[in-house]
């Protein structure tokens, strides 16, 4: 699949998760367009032969640090980006796939597949963490207003 | 400061920090606000507390009369919009020094408004669903139909909130759905690319905000908080597999091993 393809479904399903969340209109596309990129950078890196949870987590840094400064720029709360910036990395396949190994007996695989889900979140937790704290020690130390405020 | 006025200040940092939490906003940035709010509205000393279920605010006026407020809160649903709402009048307060009660008209006006009409719910999470359904390697037809089977969940999900059974049973019946119909298609359509089609559909469900509220509280120190946002991530994402686990057994057992 191409990344153009991975880039746009991307940027339509969170548009979509968007709306689910009763976003405000003017951050709907700044934010699936943050959302999209996150995911793009991820796909790119594991292309590329980067270990996956290193590829998730530097795609949540990204999308992060995106959505804080857009959250600063457009005067809007950061919750609003950050969300929708890791979206389209929760493991929702990873889940599945999960349910149905371990659902067809398959335990073994399941289980593996279920510890693969859990690393991707412990990635995105970690990158969320590390993107703001890192985005609110550079802004913070040239004096710029913070996000949300 | 009166104690008139004391109490309309206090009812209206109670109303700010209600309308941040039912929203879906984070604790810490209920307790933030309502300090914020409260030393800008003149109080000497504002103290608040607040955990997923209720929030608690002292303060003491420029006489050293004490008040106290519990405010009981009551999840409603995720509306994102009114939290940054609630964020702007809190700035405004703030920095332009908005009085209360022009705070307060506004917070009752953000706290009545309307959002996205109901019906638009449905597009919307065909849209998400079937936006990921490509992204996960499906095609568009697997889109298309992924896309009705979320408007299904959905449609479900707003049925049941007619009878107060909203969140955990909309969540199992939706990814339910979300597998079974998927796959009993197959049957009938076997170049369907299933795997991408139900994690496609049970997406718009995945607990995507509460990890963020998670993380953010937690990072602010507030454990409570954080674990108790954590656990409702948990707590979902075991539904929704537990649902899609149901509904994948049960179509073995009708089509015997489709």
């Amino acid at each position: 699949m191409s990344i153009l393809t991975v880039v746009l479904s991307s940027f339509v399903g969170t548009l979509g998760f968007a709306m689910i969340l009763h976003t405000p209109a003017r951050t709907l596309v700044p934010a699936s367009v943050i959302g999209a990129a996150a995911y793009g950078l991820y796909f790119y890196l594991e292309s590329v032969g980067c270990p996956e949870p290193a590829a998730i987590f530097l795609g949540t840094l990204f999308g992060t640090l995106l959505g804080q400064e857009c959250a600063r720029r457009m005067r809007r709360i950061s919750t609003i980006f950050t969300t929708l910036a890791i979206v389209s990395l929760v493991p929702g396949l990873g889940l599945y796939r999960c349910m149905e190994l371990l659902g067809s007996g398959e335990s073994d695989a399941g289980l593996l597949a279920g510890v693969s889900a859990m690393i991707t979140i412990a990635m995105i937790t970690l990158g969320i963490a590390v993107g703001t704290y890192l985005f609110r020690l550079i802004i913070g130390s040239h004096g710029h207003p913070m996000p949300d405020r | 400061m009166e104690q008139n006025e004391t109490e309309g200040i206090l009812e209206t940092l109670q109303l700010a920090g209600r309308v941040i939490m039912e929203n879906g906003g984070e604790t810490y940035r209920v307790e933030e606000t309502v300090c914020r709010m409260g030393r800008a509205f003149g109080l000497t000393e504002v103290e608040s507390f607040a955990v997923p279920s209720g929030i608690f605010i002292t303060c003491k006026n420029a006489e050293g009369d004490v008040k106290t407020g519990i405010q009981r809160v009551r999840r409603g649903g995720i509306h994102l919009e009114r939290v940054d709402e609630v964020n702007r009048v809190s700035r405004h307060t703030e920095h332009e020094g908005l009085p209360w009660r022009e705070a307060r008209t506004e917070l009752q006006e953000i706290a009545q408004r309307k959002g996205m009409p109901t019906w638009l719910r449905i597009p919307a999470n065909s849209l998400c669903a079937a936006g990921f359904c490509v992204m996960f390697g499906g095609n568009l037809l697997d889109a298309g139909i992924t896309g009705l089977v979320a408007a299904l969940s959905e449609s479900m999900t707003m049925t049941l909130g007619r009878f107060r059974m909203q969140s955990f049973a909309s969540l199992l019946l939706g990814s339910f759905f979300a597998t079974f119909i998927p796959l009993g298609l197959l049957r009938w359509l076997p170049g369907l690319h299933t795997e991408a089609m139900v994690a496609g559909a049970l997406m718009p469900m995945l607990p995507g905000l509460a990890m963020t509220n998670a993380v953010q509280d937690t990072m602010r120190g507030d454990m409570i908080s954080g674990v108790s946002h954590f656990g409702e991530a948990v707590l979902t994402a075991a539904l929704l597999a537990g649902g899609s686990m149901s509904g994948a057994y049960m179509i073995r057992q009708l089509m015997g091993g489709a």
